[in-house]
């Protein structure tokens, strides 16, 4: 048994580890240029040790890079032999076959030293402004291979012993469409990094490398017997779920799927391991709807995780009791050089899998498909001013069995809509007006759980501008389940001046708008889960009174009539408009 | 003579202090009476009047802090408010902009939060600006009476209006001010510009609408004590106690209500910060536990840390002080951590036979069993009587006489008797399960931000604070704390500590071009002009204070550096880019370099109080026997061998160095000090009991 004191050490340096990974992801966001990052989404950031072990990671929102610095920093090390390295080294990469993602998510890694050797890294990872690519911003959903997505880099020194590495700044720069921008975004994500290095430097003198070294083991081997004391608990068995894909933009006959088995335990009895099985997923698409390992994995591990005890903290050991397997060659951990820039196609599809996997163990946690994220960008490069938004927004979640779905907020590893910029700093910023933004009557698909709304917003362009949208979730609307509605498709399209609908692609990249257009995007709806019929007329009243439901949809699909003013329920009709269904 | 009157209302009692220019205090502690609150602080001033033959004319300056804000927002008990926004942005409350913060981003069934109100209460006004300030779309009159109409026949007690940009150009905020006074004027109308004239629509909307629930609630409710505080005689200017450390004139309060937040746990900061000033203690715990919360803060180097915003209903370990959780509130808020157990909190079984403390607190009215109004369930407050460290005769102030046979009786058929225990363990482990909750409110403001307590002296006050501060040290190897005079009602006496503040900011976009006195004085003034007028400030008395800030950052950047403005003279301006690239160097650790622009002006108006001393004490003369009042029986631990024939002082009888060892319970008029076995107590010079391990 511990003593008193040194338990308290043992917290107090664990919350210090997470700290450091916090502050190193605040000062990212905070010193950014990028109008995404700064206006909303959050930065990555990670401690790790010399063996590529993550040791805590930021806690902020999202989660959607949570693999990416553990399973890149083995290539970083691999090219560059810790031996090699020189306290002051700051190294960059986003090889998406080396644990990267997509060109414009750099990574971003300090070496720390104890006595002339390196004992840790600190690790940052952002969206970085354009970074070259068919599309500005990144992203490119026309993209055929990683090329067309943007500058490639292995990782090199960014910094070496504490100097710029000024040849690497000018491929930079030179790949870049907004050179200044994306040199902004690459020096916030060297201060977060030298941040979390300092507090690492601190601690390893506070406590001394030795004993901060053991207190990371005891980390990690704790966290790994946490979670397999959780895994123990889940129901034996083998699953498997499936979830189909829009398309990838290019091919729009093939209809990719994402499938999964799910193994707990040996398949009959719960021995704190699981393994989950993607390898009958279909074939890597030739569009841009592919997922690095990384980035699956994360989808992976996530939607595990929300099965487990949401408290346990996350680092090496959430991985180690857990196996998953990819085909190589398929959507999910594609051969080079696959387009892997719209790879949350892929992974969010790999999380509705899992969920309906384990749904079959876990009736209690069956819920309906989400809407997934929509990003989109509008550029203008024509002045001599050139400009660029690459933004996203989020729609309906799916209903779970006990509540209904929240509207316009983000799915699974995607986080809170806090992450999405709000309207004034980016009319402040860029040559747009956004007119409207409303909540989608009837989006939410019927269920006695009712799936969450999307949300439209129009915005007006001030300048001739290229646009390019990246939508899932329009062709296959979000699946309702046991009873429930599918919720509404999203939907892009422009309004001219005068009024006349262009449409627009889903999946499209330098498509042309005018001054004066209006480009309108609308996210999908959420699943309903359950009998609409079984929703007790006063919630279905409440709905409408509130607007999330029309006193129409509420007769045809929930069968719940409204009173002449449409303030309140006809309890009478409404009984009898049930019962006779 | 000039005297101080503090008016601090917590959830249990109303604390009130007098305090004279030689330093002396007189301080009384009555119940609170929530549903109106003037009423004990009315009574509660009576009374300190008339004990301590102050003449309510000596009064030359009344501070008061004030929960009415708290509870109306946290309770959603606000005024009915009607929202105007922009035509296309009805649904901005509804969208909202939560976050999911840590173990919240996992959990599958994670329910939106309501909006903040129902649709039927949002109007959309057809208008636009753009963030330049020029008019997209005008606000024509003609149009808006019929939309006047509509939000007059909802009947709403408060107006709140934010539209689009109106940081920018308030011309549209201002011509609805207009024609809805017109149209109702008996209605408190809040505009977003006046209140928070800064960027972010999400983030103003949430700070006006909450404005406009509460302004109408203040202002009512100052208006009666005004009345309440002449009647007894006293015509000095009154002034109410704001979430960052400062306070300003009653008059402005309703307007600026909001900033009101977090005044009483601001006030006990400051309380804490200054009774650690005479030590070297570099870093400090404020811990404030009263009858219903309990809260902690930090203070590193004398200085509390500041935040620009408070989250309403906000989550995650870091106090609910994530950004993104729950609604923003743009205000100057001290950072501190808050939990809601204290001395009434009561003691319970839950259905698998656990001894649960809170969250359920018998408040004021009934109170613990031990108070005799009624109250019969077993509280904090209740055990300590039966532990032996309240004197049943001399209870807060002498306000009550506590029935300790009430108190056992409560105890034995709630808790001690279910679980098979004596009172006395019973007891005891009610007392250590609220040591337990108070640790949790330490452990956020330091182990959960990598602090380490341990670092840290602990500064113990309010009712109950003194009592429990041992044992919550004793969790934590805190080796020194502090209980200063009057620690009871130290909060009261915090905010006669403050000086009169206000922060008024605006957004604004101008480079290093516009960087000359011509653009910027006139700016300036206009801020300033706002900040004056929410402090309240009219043109007599001393002038204030002036501190100018420009946000500055990279250009192309969001997040901003506040830097400091020597003066607006040519010389000190050039300066400024100089000024934010040393300050980015520090704050990041990278160079800046490119262009700089600037992205807000900020003004902070301070006009210092006189700070009186504190009285000194007699030096000791090595005997504390003429402070002895006795022995009693109590008990600091779970078994029978942890109880202790204690000695009793009384703390007014304390002269400065008297050292007591522990086990000592020091009886305070306000507060009981407890010094269990192992400790010891040091007198300092102004009263203020030093307490640590016996060596």
């Amino acid at each position: 048994m511990e003593s008193a004191d040194s338990r308290l050490d043992t917290e107090i340096l664990r919350h210090a580890l997470r700290v450091a990974a916090e502050e190193a992801s605040i000062v990212v966001v905070k010193s950014a240029h990028s109008a995404m990052i700064v206006e909303g989404s959050d930065a990555c950031a990670g401690i790790l040790d010399r063996d590529a072990r993550l040791v805590a990671l930021s806690t902020a929102t999202n989660l959607m890079h949570a693999s990416s610095l553990r399973c890149t920093l083995p290539a970083v090390i691999e090219d560059h032999p810790l031996a090699s390295m020189q306290p002051g080294d700051v190294f960059v990469t986003n090889d998406c076959f080396r644990g990267g993602i997509h060109a414009n998510d750099l990574l971003i890694f300090r070496p720390v030293f104890e006595d002339a050797e390196v004992a840790w890294f600190t690790g940052t990872l952002i969206h970085v402004a354009d970074l070259g690519g068919a599309s500005a911003g990144g992203i490119a959903p026309s993209a055929t291979d990683v090329f067309a997505e943007g500058l490639q880099l292995p990782p090199v020194r960014l910094v070496a012993g504490g100097e710029p590495v000024r040849d690497v700044e000018r491929i930079l720069t030179l790949n870049s469409r907004t050179p200044a921008r994306v040199m902004g975004d690459v020096q916030a994500l060297v201060a977060g990094a030298n941040v979390a290095a300092a507090r690492m430097q601190e601690l390893s003198e506070r406590y001394g490398p030795e004993a901060l070294r053991a207190a990371v083991d005891r980390y990690i081997e704790g966290v790994e017997r946490r979670m397999r004391d959780e895994l123990a608990r889940l129901e034996p068995g083998v699953y498997t779920g499936e979830y189909r894909i829009d398309d990838d933009g290019l091919e729009l006959e093939r209809s990719p799927v994402v499938r999964v088995k799910v193994t707990v335990g040996d398949g009959r009895k719960a021995d704190g391991s699981v393994h989950l099985d993607f390898g009958e997923t279909d074939d890597q698409a030739l569009g841009a709807i592919n997922a690095g390992f990384s980035q699956a994995l994360t989808g992976a591990i996530y939607s595990l995780r929300c099965f487990v005890d949401p408290s346990i903290p996350m680092n090496e050991g959430c991985y180690r009791p857990v196996r998953v397997s990819f085909r190589k060659g398929s959507l999910l951990d594609p051969h080079p050089p696959a387009a892997c820039g719209g790879r949350v196609v892929a992974v969010t599809a790999a999380c509705e899998a899992v969920l309906e996997a384990l749904s079959h163990a876990h009736p209690q946690h069956a819920s309906a498909a989400s809407s997934v994220i929509h990003p989109y960008t509008l550029a203008g490069l024509a002045g001599a001013d050139p400009w660029l938004l690459l933004s996203y927004d989020y729609g309906g979640v799916g209903a779970r069995m006990g509540s209904d779905g929240p509207s316009a907020t983000g799915a699974f590893f995607l986080g809170g809509r806090n992450v999405v910029p709000q309207v004034e700093p980016l009319e402040a910023r860029l040559p747009i007006v956004v007119e409207s933004q409303r909540l989608l009557a009837d989006s939410g698909g019927a269920g006695r759980w009712r799936g969450g709304l999307g949300l439209e917003t129009r915005i007006r362009l001030l300048d001739d501008t290229q646009v390019a949208v990246r939508n899932e979730r329009v062709r296959f609307a979000p699946r309702g389940r046991q009873g429930g509605s599918d919720g509404l498709a999203g939907d892009q399209y422009a309004l001219s001046e005068a009024g006349s609908r262009k449409p627009i692609p889903a999946k499209t990249d330098n498509h042309r708008l005018s001054r004066g257009d209006v480009f309108v995007l609308a996210t999908s709806g959420g699943g309903g889960l359950g009998d609409p019929t079984e929703r007790p007329a006063e919630e279905v009243g409440a709905d409408v009174v509130e607007g999330y439901v029309s006193p129409e949809c509420a007769e045809r699909d929930y069968g719940v009539a409204l009173n002449s003013d449409r303030s309140d329920v006809d309890a009478e009709a409404s009984r009898q408009r049930r019962a006779s269904r | 003579m000039s005297v101080v009157l503090g008016a601090d209302i917590g959830g249990t009692f109303t604390d009130v202090v007098l305090s004279r220019a030689d330093g002396s205090l007189h301080a009384v502690k009555q119940l609170s009476s929530p549903e109106a609150p003037e009423r004990s602080v009315l009574d509660a001033v009576a009374r300190a009047l008339a004990e301590s033959g102050v003449a309510a004319s000596e009064v030359q300056r009344a501070v008061h802090g004030t929960t009415l804000a708290t509870n109306a927002v946290i309770e959603r008990k606000g005024a009915r408010v009607a929202f105007l926004t922009t035509a296309g942005f009805g649904d901005l409350l509804r969208i909202g902009r939560e976050a999911r913060v840590e173990d919240e981003r996992y959990d599958l069934h994670f329910r939106a939060p309501l909006p903040p109100l129902p649709r039927r209460q949002i109007f959309e006004v057809p208008e636009r600006m753009s963030a330049r300030g020029e008019v997209l779309r005008a606000l024509e009159p003609d149009r808006v009476r019929g939309l006047c109409d509509a939000v007059a026949a909802i009947e709403p007690e408060a107006v709140a209006i934010c539209l689009l940009h109106a940081y920018a150009n308030p011309a549209h905020e201002d011509l609805l001010l207009e024609l809805l006074s017109q149209r109702m004027p008996e209605v408190t109308l809040v505009a977003s510009s006046r209140v928070h004239p800064e960027i972010r629509e999400f983030d103003r909307a949430t700070t006006t609408l909450f404005t406009a629930e509460v302004a109408p609630l203040m202002s009512r409710y100052l208006t009666r004590l005004a009345r309440g505080l002449a009647e007894l005689g006293i015509h000095a200017p009154l002034q109410i106690m704001d979430s960052s450390g400062g306070v300003m004139a009653a008059a402005a309060a309703a307007a600026r209500a909001v900033a009101t937040l977090e005044s009483g746990g601001a006030a006990g900061v400051m309380a804490a910060a200054r009774f650690a000033r005479p030590y070297d203690f570099r870093r400090v715990i404020s811990f404030d536990m009263g009858g219903t919360t309990a809260k902690a803060g930090v203070i590193h180097d004398g200085s509390p840390r500041i935040a620009r915003e408070l989250h309403v209903g906000g989550r995650g370990s870091f106090g609910g002080r994530r950004a993104g959780t729950g609604l923003p509130v743009k205000t100057a808020t001290i950072d501190l951590a808050e939990v809601g157990a204290g001395g009434g909190s009561i003691a319970w079984l839950d259905p698998e036979g656990i001894l649960r403390v809170g969250p359920q607190s018998a408040g004021s009215d009934p109170g613990p069993a031990c108070y005799g109004l009624g109250g019969e369930l077993p509280t904090v407050t209740d055990a300590n009587l039966v532990l032996g460290y309240l004197d049943p005769l001399r209870f807060a102030g002498d306000t009550l006489k506590l029935d300790a046979a009430a108190a056992h009786a409560a105890i034995e058929e709630h808790v001690a008797r279910p679980l098979g225990v004596d009172v006395q363990r019973a007891a005891w482990s009610i007392h250590d399960g609220v040591n337990a909750q108070m640790a949790s409110a330490i452990h956020v403001v330091t182990v959960q931000r990598g602090l380490d307590p341990r670092e840290h002296a602990l500064i113990a006050f309010g009712g109950a604070g003194p009592m429990h501060a041992v044992g919550v040290a004793t969790r934590f190897g805190i080796a020194s704390l502090l209980a200063p005079p009057m620690a009871g009602v130290a909060s009261a006496i915090g905010m006669q500590d403050t000086d009169l503040r206000a922060e008024h900011g605006r957004s604004v976009n101008l480079t290093e071009a516009d960087l000359d006195t011509a653009t910027l004085q006139p700016l300036f003034a206009e801020i300033e002009a706002a900040a004056r007028e929410k402090m309240g400030l009219d043109s007599k008395g001393s002038p204030p204070k002036v501190e100018r800030l420009l946000d500055a950052r990279h250009e192309g950047q969001s997040h901003a550096l506040s830097i400091p403005l020597t003066s607006l003279a040519a010389a000190d301006l050039e300066r400024v880019v100089a000024d934010f690239r040393a300050a980015y160097r520090a704050a990041y650790g990278v160079i800046s370099e490119g262009a700089v622009e600037f992205s807000a002006c900020r003004v902070l108006l301070r006009v210092p109080v006189e700070r009186p001393a504190f009285a000194t004490l007699a030096p000791a003369t090595g005997d504390v026997e003429p402070a002895r009042r006795g022995k009693r029986q109590a008990r600091f631990g779970p078994e029978p061998a942890d109880a202790f024939e204690t000695d009793i002082f009384s703390r007014g009888d304390l002269r400065e160095g008297d050292r007591l060892p522990g086990p000592a319970v020091i009886d305070g008029t306000v507060e009981t000090v407890v010094v269990p076995p192992g400790w010891q107590a040091r007198v300092d010079e102004i009263g203020s009991i030093l307490i640590s391990r016996s060596t």
